[in-house]
């Protein structure tokens, strides 16, 4: 029977892939027949999530989004899927923005994705079809006291994903962002550290649903990489567990 | 440093009212105008000022401007 669900002959790259939702989607997509090049900066996570993949042929790059990326690009093969989850977030009120704290997020959390896809493009890595799934923030939307930095590069994500779709559209290409409210991550636990695990649990009651879970997240990814998805693009998925539903 | 001087500048950062005037004494829980961002304020400040690192988790457990000064002290090296 056709599953349009299914990965199955796709190669798939996951960035992120250490830690966290980029983890859990690099393993929910194996699970679902594809073939994944997983990268991130922290060579032994990377290493013990490569062994948790499902099937054969997977490989494991290290890399630094922010630093050299030509020797990932040059092991990466014809891709059918992308899902960037390279991130980090930081709680910097206005009056204490510096240009380094902006060169510090905006590189990881926009300039580094962006010159990775841009690569991959102008190198025809990238096959016909093929889906591109950016991992940004329910904060690109509705930003945070103290988030104007981590909320403003995932806007100007947002706004990357579409132009991707526009740009790219004649080739059957997509791209979509999924931006997802609080989930369980190693991300929340430095959110707890800076605003303290009172508030964040005083935060987790606006959430008719709670928080999000990594799988729930990765199941969406799945679902955009598939062909089940093949009629959307240029969309901005929100998943909020309800939060932005009405109160 | 002296705990004035971190008065002085947690003062300018709150932008206090004139009526309201920190000393080693207060309890920031206790102050008219305590809100999140001045959770935010503090941590930023202490790390830019300061370069010591402190978290929500460290502000729960203390409560006035000596704790906080102390614990500063206490991480600077």
């Amino acid at each position: 029977m056709h599953n349009p669900f299914s990965l199955e002959g796709k190669k798939i790259l996951v960035t992120g892939a250490s830690s966290g939702i980029g983890a859990q989607t690099a393993i929910c997509v194996s699970q679902m027949g594809a073939t994944l090049i997983i990268t991130g900066r922290n060579e032994e996570n990377l290493k013990k999530i490569l062994k948790q993949l499902h099937g054969e042929g997977h490989q494991a790059i290290v890399a630094d989004l922010c630093d050299d990326i030509e020797p990932l690009i040059n092991s990466c093969q014809l891709l059918d899927g992308i899902v960037n989850c390279a991130g980090i977030t930081k709680h910097l009120p206005i009056k204490f923005i510096d240009r380094k704290a902006i060169d510090q997020i905006f590189d990881i959390n926009y300039t580094g994705p962006v010159i990775l896809i841009n690569r991959l493009f102008k190198l025809k890595k990238i096959n016909p079809g093929a889906s591109i799934v950016l991992l940004s923030s329910l904060a690109s939307m509705f930003p945070f006291k103290g988030g104007t930095l981590y909320s403003g590069a995932k806007a100007a994500i947002d706004i990357f994903s579409k132009t991707i779709a526009i740009e790219f559209s004649s080739q059957k290409i997509r791209a979509n962002t999924v931006n997802a409210g609080m989930v369980k991550t190693p991300l929340l636990n430095s959110a707890e550290e800076t605003i303290s695990k009172e508030a964040m649990q005083t935060h987790e009651k606006a959430y008719p649903l709670g928080f999000g879970e990594t799988t729930d997240i990765a199941n969406m990814c799945v679902f955009l990489l598939s062909d089940a998805s093949r009629w959307i693009t240029g969309t901005n998925i929100v998943m909020d567990g309800g939060l932005t539903a009405g109160t | 440093m002296d705990i004035n001087d971190l008065i002085e500048k947690l003062s300018t950062e709150f932008e206090m009212n004139v009526q309201e005037k920190l000393t080693p004494a207060t309890s920031f829980r206790g102050m008219k105008e305590w809100s999140s961002m001045h959770a935010l304020i503090i941590i930023a400040l202490v790390d830019a000022e300061y370069e010591v690192t402190i978290t929500g988790n460290d502000l729960v457990q203390m409560n006035t401007v000596q704790d906080l000064y102390d614990l500063i002290m206490s991480r600077k090296k």
